[in-house]
């Protein structure tokens, strides 16, 4: 950190929070509020002098609320830059200046209570995300105590405790009395991997932590007694197996069972632990001088407004979404956005290092390449048929086309990844999804319902994962009927309504609309549109007479073979029940909806381009007017 | 905001109510019998 705060090419904004992000690849534009922090950086010398006079004591939110500081502080000690600052929401007032005796004492007169917040505006190729993770907070788990027993505490409060630079200077103490605690136990598993609390995945570094921290105590005092409770340690990476093995042989006693409750005894404040040891199969009671929770990891909680910002898209456990798991680990799906850290995953330190450098090393080749190469399969405008409705803008998940009431939507490329969801949800044809056109679509499907269409199951599949999903079904030899013809369309979501009844016009007994889960989407969250389509086609079909059950949506994964073999099994029971009839009253139904539809779309292009003339026409008669104002009566 | 909201299944014909929100991050709709995401809101019927 001091490193990069010294180095001539970086500049460290601290205090500041991104505020608005706009722009594409290679040319973001970016909005940061920095905070105001009443004091001059470039002055400060950190004398400390302020800090002894200031008469406000609070919880020092980098101990963990185990030692306190003042109003004008230093965050922690190793800190960029190395100055003070005044929090406004602790100091006694500044305005009016309510006690200014660091004002007095201040000899550089470095501090400036008329500092106000600043607004940057700065110009950025790339950008990387590592806003982080934030630690559970165990309270909610009753059982345990966690804030009601004095020594009851996390592992972060714990490392706080054992650091030489924590409260206690190194010195291990119970925070009950300040006594060095004897006999420990250690709880993994604590806000992870439960349905009840906490998250239920596992968050990758408590075991390994509790690892670490038993060593640290057999080191600094080789007569504690720990004990580890756990359901299983997950010690996987280079040397961790090592180092458990170490731990293990140190004395520290590895004791299979999640404690179901703790007890504080009032008076001497120890701790009675009642645990299931399950290897042994016995009930067992331990009695403790401190408990650490070994808490687990969660998305910060402003993750959403950092989603919206940089238009990212997030696990189902509330992580960063990377753009591909093997082949773009540390992109993000937006371009020129990478991810490193906890942001993504729960990970460790070396982990988030590598990511980080992965991460600074893909911004390095983006930008010294100096140009960037574009997606092949982005839409291009018929202006003449647009009618500035606005509705592809609305729908596209990365913010590349910006349109203004009444404007001509503006599609910036480079920040188009080619879903085509705004293809599939022009009202009028407007846009064309290069290589991906509503033609080459309709000619497959054509190719496909040419013969025997009472045959085939029409599947749209998206490229990404149901596709895939299918791959693995027939690379793993699954049976499934013969039945299902594929479409492959980058996402589902560019599958529009008008496909889906082409369709059926075109004697498809069953159509089978499938894309990635939710939390896979390859587009950020263009599948959510696939949804409101299908379920208007849907209300389409009931509308004229044809049974909407012959239209299905699936979400199948790319390692779903199983999935998609069994759907393509369940689903030939219905195809092979729509009857002969049926197809061919379909097919008569739809063809004279095709008829009225394009009348339909023919009549919004043709309003919408009158609206567009009359306009002009009133623009160049005011304009004439006003020339003729200006030029005055003419002189005879 | 939170609403119950009826679905029915359109491949094994189960209507079931599930809770629907408004405002929060969309879900994959499951059928809890066959276990399909074809699942369609039910019209309410008109009073």
């Amino acid at each position: 950190m001091m490193d990069a705060g010294r180095h001539p090419r970086i500049k460290v904004l601290v205090s500041s929070e991104v505020i608005d992000v706009s722009g594409a690849v290679g040319n973001f534009h970016v909005k940061v509020r920095r905070r105001a922090r009443y004091v001059q950086q470039d002055l400060c010398n950190s004398c400390a002098e302020c800090t002894k006079v200031c008469p406000v004591i609070i919880p020092d939110e980098y101990q963990m609320g185990l030692a306190s500081r003042k109003a004008i502080y230093i965050p922690f000690p190793q800190a960029v830059p190395s100055a003070y600052l005044i929090n406004p929401e602790d100091c006694l007032g500044n305005n009016p200046i309510a006690c200014g005796k660091c004002l007095e004492v201040c000899e550089q007169k470095c501090i400036d209570f008329d500092m106000r917040d600043e607004i940057l505006e700065v110009d950025v190729g790339a950008m990387i995300v590592a806003t982080g993770m934030e630690a559970y907070d165990p309270t909610e788990i009753t059982e345990y105590g966690y804030s009601r027993y004095d020594n009851v505490i996390t592992s972060m409060e714990f490392e706080r405790l054992i650091c030489a630079g924590g409260p206690s200077a190194g010195h291990f103490v119970r925070p009950s009395d300040g006594e060095r605690p004897r006999r420990i136990g250690f709880i993994q598993c604590v806000g992870s991997r439960s349905s009840r609390y906490g998250s239920p995945y596992c968050s990758n570094i408590c075991c390994m932590n509790t690892v670490k921290d038993t060593l640290l105590l057999a080191d600094h005092y080789p007569d504690t007694d720990a004990k580890v409770f756990y359901m299983d340690i997950r010690a996987f990476g280079k040397g961790f197996e090592d180092l458990y093995l170490r731990s293990r042989s140190s004395g520290v006693r590895y004791i299979r069972g999640i404690p179901g409750e703790i007890e504080e005894d009032p008076q001497t404040k120890n701790l009675r632990v009642r645990v299931e040891n399950t290897l042994a199969g016995e009930l067992e009671q331990h009695e403790l001088d401190m408990v650490v929770l070994s808490v687990g990891v969660r998305p910060r909680l402003d993750s959403n407004t950092v989603q919206r910002l940089l238009t990212l898209s997030r696990t189902s456990d509330g992580f960063f979404l990377e753009a591909h798991p093997k082949l773009k680990p540390v992109d993000a799906p937006t371009r020129g956005i990478f991810l490193a850290g906890c942001c993504e995953s729960p990970k460790d330190v070396k982990d988030s290092v590598t990511q980080a450098g992965a991460a600074a090393s893909h911004v390095q080749v983006l930008l010294s390449a100096g140009r960037i190469r574009i997606d092949a399969g982005t839409p291009l405008l018929e202006e003449a048929d647009c009618i500035r409705c606005g509705r592809c803008a609305a729908v596209c998940p990365f913010h590349a086309i910006h349109w203004q009431r009444g404007g001509v939507p503006e599609i910036i490329e480079a920040a188009c990844s080619g879903c085509g969801c705004c293809a599939a949800e022009c009202p009028v044809d407007a846009l064309t999804m290069r290589h991906s056109t509503d033609e080459q679509l309709k000619a497959q499907i054509d190719a496909i319902l040419d013969e025997h269409p009472e045959d085939k199951l029409l599947t749209f599949a998206c490229n990404w994962c149901s596709y895939a999903g299918g791959d693995t079904a027939g690379t793993a030899r699954l049976q499934f009927p013969v039945h299902g013809r594929l479409v492959r369309t980058m996402c589902s979501a560019r599958v529009s309504e008008d496909l889906i009844l082409y369709a059926f016009e075109k004697g498809a007994p069953l159509v089978l609309v499938s894309g990635c889960h939710f939390a896979d989407c390859h587009y950020i969250n263009a599948n959510r549109q696939t949804v409101t389509r299908v379920e208007r086609a849907w209300d389409r079909l009931e509308k004229l007479g044809i049974r909407p059950e012959r239209l299905h949506l699936e979400w199948i994964s790319a390692a779903e073979g199983q999935k998609f073999a069994e759907v393509m099994r369940v689903l030939d029971e219905p195809r092979a029940q729509v009857t002969a009839e049926e197809i061919a009253h379909t097919r008569k139904v739809l063809a004279e909806e095709r008829k009225r539809r394009e009348g339909r779309k023919e009549k919004m292009r043709a309003a919408a381009r009158k609206k567009r003339e009359a306009a002009a026409d009133a623009r160049a008669e005011s304009s004439a007017g006003a020339a003729a104002s200006v030029a005055g009566p003419a002189k005879s | 905001m939170e609403e119950e909201r009826r679905f029915r299944c359109l491949r094994c014909g189960l209507e079931f109510t599930a809770v629907h929100r408004k405002d929060g991050e969309p879900v994959e709709r499951v059928c809890p019998r066959c276990r399909s995401n074809s699942i369609r809101p039910t019209k309410e019927a008109k009073g």
